[in-house]
């Protein structure tokens, strides 16, 4: 085999399946959503779009990196937040809240790493959830700015550069374009050699250490990076539904993103789209069933994890990755170190 | 002149017990040489603390001039010295393709910016560069046919060689090999030792820890002999085999 014919990495680039996808979004869905023109048809596929993105941005920390991240809805509640608030107090538009949000998220999500990134394992995982429960108390309870439990009316509806967007197919349109963007990126970023140097965090740190990837440095930025992209999750919720509250970013919203990636296979980003698309929709088409549905969805879940270890797609099986995370808390480290620390 | 790797006055504390006793060693440029001890002799400590992997307790260690002890392991690794591991770390769910180019990834850092804009922003370039250093590493221990393979699912032997491809792909000026013949048959010991031996041929200085005497007296040129955490003799492999603290250490007579 000569060298030179093997410039790429022996990965399979199709082309059809990308088109199909595309026309799938930008065509037969709206076609389909302007044929039956309910409402409701509109809120879930919007629902269902954002939380594509948001499952998307946690593949890229808890699938590649393997970060064990349970305060995700936290930072996509602050890019909803900021959306909200720079809206209703300082009149800004969608096109200004959407690339602010993301900041304001991946600025947060950068100033809580710095102490927590040095964690590891399972006090990584503890330490990321007490972060959301912070970030949603601080929802919740400063009433000043956030309008605590009663939450933010937001007026403005989606534009772009003074264009109102807020018809029913053009809202769809937009955020179906800001997440198919965002999930792009996150597609460049996870199959690149960087996303490679992630995934070898995930697979064993110490080692991806000796071969010269900064370990800590690439934890930040997925960390960062992730929730940049939750925060443009949230600026497209706090415009589309017009209407934030606290209970919309709590614990089990973060725990229904995580069991998005795992049900869909950790490491995988198509995974973490099917996932979401999984776990928002099969709740509504089970609304016939009450009640039961919820305990549908579990079984669901259950079923996935129990038959299918990797998910629908993963690269890296759940318990695997849940059993080294819950192993190496009680492993001695060498070093003499505090245990937990790195 | 300098040597590559200087190592003086090292020593290592765990607790109560001197792993590394006050060693004080080097290895020049284009030189092999092995590193023998019974078992507990501090020599994988020694490799530790050498690549950065544990912290001194006291000495220094110095790499083409400049003090590496006190950097971290991965600042080290940049600096051209890269290890395989005593009990096999590849990283088991990548591809071996993936595997590798974390080696050329780890040396030649590309950005998250770089991976999003990657042909824009000239990161096509260092792309490019990654790839062929990933593909010349799996040419040189012939693992391109199995390159898309998952890395677990190679046989033992295979994994080996992978692991020595990605610690290759990073170009590395000095190689450590912490008992690369470890699990091998004889075999593929004798292929190993040709393969270390082409690798040297190349001009790569190469620093091995093993058990297998034949192997390191066949293909060392001089052997550092560590025992209870000191170093007891360093000279060529026709020294050592007649070195009484060696035949002490090893045999526990008096010769």
């Amino acid at each position: 085999m000569n060298v030179s014919d093997l410039s790429a990495p022996p990965r399979g680039q199709g082309v059809l399946i990308p088109l199909l996808l595309a026309l799938l979004v930008f065509v037969g869905l709206p076609a389909l959503l302007a044929g039956f023109d309910r409402g409701y048809f509109y809120q879930i596929a919007n629902l269902a779009l954002i939380f594509v993105l948001l499952s998307a941005s946690m593949h890229l920390v808890t699938g590649v990196a393997g970060l064990l991240h349970l305060g995700h809805a936290a930072f996509y509640g602050v890019g909803a937040y900021t959306a909200a608030l720079l809206s209703t107090k300082f009149g800004l538009g969608f096109t200004a809240t959407l690339p602010l949000s993301g900041l304001v998220a991946a600025l947060i999500a950068f100033l809580v790493a710095l102490p927590t990134m040095r964690l590891v394992s399972i006090y990584f995982a503890v330490a990321t959830l007490a972060i959301g429960q912070m970030l949603y108390l601080v929802m919740l309870n400063w009433v000043e700015l956030t309008k605590g439990p009663n939450g933010i009316i937001v007026t403005k509806g989606l534009e772009l550069f003074g264009f109102s967007l807020s018809g029913r197919l053009a809202t769809y349109y937009t955020v179906a374009a800001v997440v198919t963007l965002c999930v792009l990126a996150i597609g460049r970023l996870s199959h690149s050699y960087y996303g490679n140097a992630l995934r070898s965090i995930r697979e064993d740190d110490q080692c991806a250490d000796a071969m010269g990837v900064s370990t800590a440095r690439l934890k930040m930025e997925a960390f960062t990076l992730s929730a940049f992209f939750a925060g443009v999750a949230g600026s497209l919720w706090a415009h589309m539904t017009g209407y934030i509250s606290p209970g919309d970013f709590k614990f089990s919203e973060s725990i229904l993103i995580l069991a998005m990636v795992v049900v869909g296979g950790l490491g995988s980003l198509p995974g973490a789209v099917i996932g979401a698309l999984l776990l928002i929709l099969l709740p509504e088409g089970l609304r016939a069933f009450g009640d039961f549905r919820n305990i549908m969805v579990g079984l669901v879940m259950f079923l996935s994890i129990l038959l299918l270890p990797k998910g629908l797609l993963g690269e890296v099986s759940a318990l695997q990755l849940a059993r080294r995370q819950l192993g190496a808390a009680w492993r001695n480290t060498v070093k003499g170190e505090g245990i937990g620390w790195r | 002149m300098t040597h590559l790797l200087d190592i003086r006055n090292v020593s290592r504390r765990f607790g109560g017990v001197l792993a590394v006793n006050d060693v004080t060693g080097h290895v020049d440029e284009g030189e092999l040489v092995g590193l023998i001890g019974p078992n507990g002799a501090g020599k994988t400590t020694l490799f530790n603390l050498i690549s950065g992997f544990t912290p001194l307790s006291s000495g220094t260690v110095s790499f083409d001039g400049k003090t590496i002890s006190g950097l971290k392991t991965n600042q080290v690794a940049r600096l051209g010295i890269s290890r395989t591991f005593q009990n096999l770390r590849v990283f088991p769910n990548m591809s071996v393709f993936d595997n590798v180019s974390v080696g050329a990834v780890g040396a030649l850092p590309q950005g998250a910016l770089g991976a999003l804009f990657g042909s824009f922003a000239g990161g096509g370039a260092r792309s490019a560069e990654i790839s062929r250093r990933t593909w010349e590493a799996l040419e040189a221990v012939g693992l391109t046919h199995v390159a898309g393979e998952l890395a677990a699912n190679l046989p033992y032997g295979q994994r080996k060689y992978l692991e020595i491809a990605r610690a290759l792909a990073m170009q590395p000026r000095f190689l450590i090999l912490d008992e690369p013949a470890a699990g091998l048959n004889d075999t593929e010991t004798r292929a190993l030792a040709d393969f270390i031996k082409r690798l040297h041929g190349t001009g790569l200085t190469i620093m091995l820890v093993e058990h297998d005497m034949t192997l390191v007296m066949s293909i060392c040129q001089r052997i550092l002999v560590l025992a209870s955490g000191r170093k007891i003799a360093d000279g060529p492999p026709d020294a050592i085999r007649r070195d009484p603290a060696v035949l002490e250490a090893y045999l526990g007579v008096d010769a």
